[in-house]
């Protein structure tokens, strides 16, 4: 059978493309790229604010369990809205913060992503669910591990699976801590 | 007043000459042989019984476990991210581990340990390409039921599998499956792996070459996807795969699967099918490890709790025990609390329940009656490994 010729060009540029770019490379800078998108429009939180202090009600036929427990005052807690779909040891609890990784390690380039409801203004973020990496396990206390899984997939849905260890391209693959870091609004 | 510290201090000397007297006598005249020296020695095991199970504990070793006794034979060195296996003839253990030469920093290696599972001595290793790192999970690391592959899950975050000549001690070559992730091993010469599209890519492998085939999607992954730890019989290369939700696929492995009609978990049990609604409340299988194929007397153990969609990680309440051939509930099993992961013994005669609270807390339940025979503290980090058949 003939190829046609834009199949052929297509395929031909993405071989090329493929030998000779780093997979690493290629992923650390998607993933910037996809994590500092969130920070070209408004803030969310600036835009809510604007637009209107009333906090739309969960809306009772799309809100989990998760959802309608979650509290946004503490980034500390596994019931913090961002942590809809985390599996691991909050950072906050290990000299970090809730997008903030603790002395000595290394923000993943990639991560998992979840998609959580913020209860102070009712919308829905992308969360990204960066490992800290490079530093054994934080020993914090056992409150702060925690295991959530609103729209969490098994591992051949890697982006939406919590159970891997997302130390790739970091100078240590060792796993110390998980970050949710707001991407954008879904 | 006198007269009775008199009295007093004649009974006093009366005891302590008695003591003296007695004591002397001990002395000249032992009644049993002094105890001797003894050599220091190292135990070893009988075959491994069907009644043992190898038990994270702790992040630090997989400890092998009698569940009759409830106590602690030995242990096999592993963390978290690492993984266990017990060759079919149940004279290996094979731990496929990742670490740095300077603890969390330095040198990563991965590789397969080799374990006498008599002696719990280490015999080989065989170095690997890097693993996938993921919350343990029996199926990145598998083995055929011959006993001469391992099959091991890598993710980087390309995904592929490494396959091990266990008899020549090497990895022989890796195999992409875009897209693809977990092992599933057949009866003969490969192994399937579950897909993001709903499908399976299936490996063909003869020890040389390697051949890949792809199903057609056969669940929705976006609104139901399968459990990771779907089950596999590695003897026949029989799968169930189980959704979220409840449904199984049942299949038979190969380089073109059979699959079979699928089957509810609730209306097994004459409930309604459980949906995908966040806020429909239902029994529903979920856990860290929920379920075990038992596959002599081919029931299939499943850890359930009430809950809405989004719960496949909630610890379970209850065993709920089907007939896999009429698809049928036989059995529910009332657990003492909430249990993260369970896992049976391979016997028919007395089957034992092995079921881990997140707590670290193991009982063990007779299969058959579900009464408690043992509680251990054991500080178990939620997986366990038995022997097959």
């Amino acid at each position: 059978m003939r190829v046609p010729l834009f199949d052929r060009v297509t395929e031909t540029f993405t071989r090329h493309l493929a030998s000779h770019s780093p997979r690493r490379q290629f992923l650390a800078r998607f993933s910037t790229l996809v994590a500092g998108s969130g920070a070209f429009p408004l803030l969310p939180v600036q835009r809510a604010q604007a637009e209107s202090r009333t906090v739309p009600p969960v809306q009772p036929n799309i809100a989990s369990d998760f959802d309608r427990l979650a509290q946004s005052t503490d980034p500390t807690k596994c019931n913090y809205w961002r942590h809809c779909a985390i599996d691991g040891v909050l950072c906050g609890c290990c000299g970090g913060g809730v997008h903030t990784c603790p002395p000595g390690t290394q923000p993943s380039p990639v991560s998992w992503i979840g998609t959580c409801r913020n209860p102070s203004d009712g919308r829905q973020y992308v969360i990204a669910y960066r490992d800290c990496c490079g530093r054994t396990t934080c020993a914090s206390t056992p409150d702060c591990h925690c295991n959530t899984a609103d729209r969490e997939m098994p591992i051949y849905r890697p982006q939406a699976s919590n159970d891997i260890i997302w130390c790739f391209g970091t100078t240590s693959t060792a796993y110390h801590c998980s970050t949710a870091a707001i991407v954008g609004q879904a | 007043m006198r007269r009775f510290g008199h009295r007093c201090q004649n009974k006093a000397f009366a005891f302590f000459t008695f003591l003296l007297c007695s004591g002397g006598a001990a002395l000249a005249a032992p009644a049993t042989p002094p105890l001797t020296a003894e050599t220091s020695d190292v135990a070893t095991l009988p075959h491994f019984s069907d009644h043992w199970a190898l038990i994270a504990t702790n992040n630090v070793a997989f400890t092998l476990y009698d569940g009759d006794k409830g106590t602690i034979l030995g242990t096999v060195p592993a963390k978290m991210i690492d993984n266990i296996n017990i060759s079919s003839d149940r004279a290996k253990i094979y731990a496929a581990v990742s670490m740095w030469s300077r603890e969390d920093h330095g040198t990563r290696e991965d590789f397969l340990q080799e374990y006498d599972a008599q002696h719990l001595s280490l015999e080989h290793e065989i170095d690997l390409p890097p693993r996938a790192l993921a919350v343990f999970k029996q199926q990145n690391l598998e083995l055929s039921a011959d006993g001469q592959w391992a099959y091991i899950f890598n993710m980087s975050p390309a995904t592929g599998v490494s396959i091990v000549d266990l008899h020549d001690r090497k990895v022989v070559r890796t195999v992409d499956t875009p897209g693809c992730a977990l092992i599933f091993p057949w009866a003969h010469g490969g192994f399937s792996s579950l897909c993001g599209n709903g499908s399976l890519t299936n490996v063909a492998f003869d020890g040389k070459k390697a051949q890949v085939t792809q199903t057609k999607s056969f669940f929705d992954a976006d609104t139901d996807p399968v459990f990771e730890q779907s089950q596999v019989d590695r003897h026949t290369g029989q799968a169930l795969f189980v959704t979220y939700t409840g449904m199984v696929y049942p299949a038979t492995l190969s380089a073109q699967p059979v699959l079979g009609q699928p089957w509810s978990l609730q209306e097994a049990a004459s409930q309604p099918k459980a949906g995908t609604g966040v806020q429909e409340l239902a029994w529903r299988p979920g856990g860290k490890q929920p379920f075990f194929w038992h596959k002599a007397d081919n029931r299939l153990y499943v850890l359930m709790h009430t809950g809405t969609y989004w719960t496949h990680k909630q610890d379970g309440t209850e065993v709920w025990v089907y007939d896999v051939v009429q698809h049928r509930l036989l059995q529910r099993i009332a657990l003492p609390g909430p249990t993260a992961s369970i896992a049976v013994s391979p016997d028919t005669k007395h089957p034992l329940l092995f079921a881990v609270q997140p707590s670290g807390k193991l009982f063990i339940l007779s299969a058959e009656s579900g009464e408690v025979t043992k509680t251990i503290e054991a500080r178990v980090a939620g997986f366990l490994v038995v022997p097959t058949p």
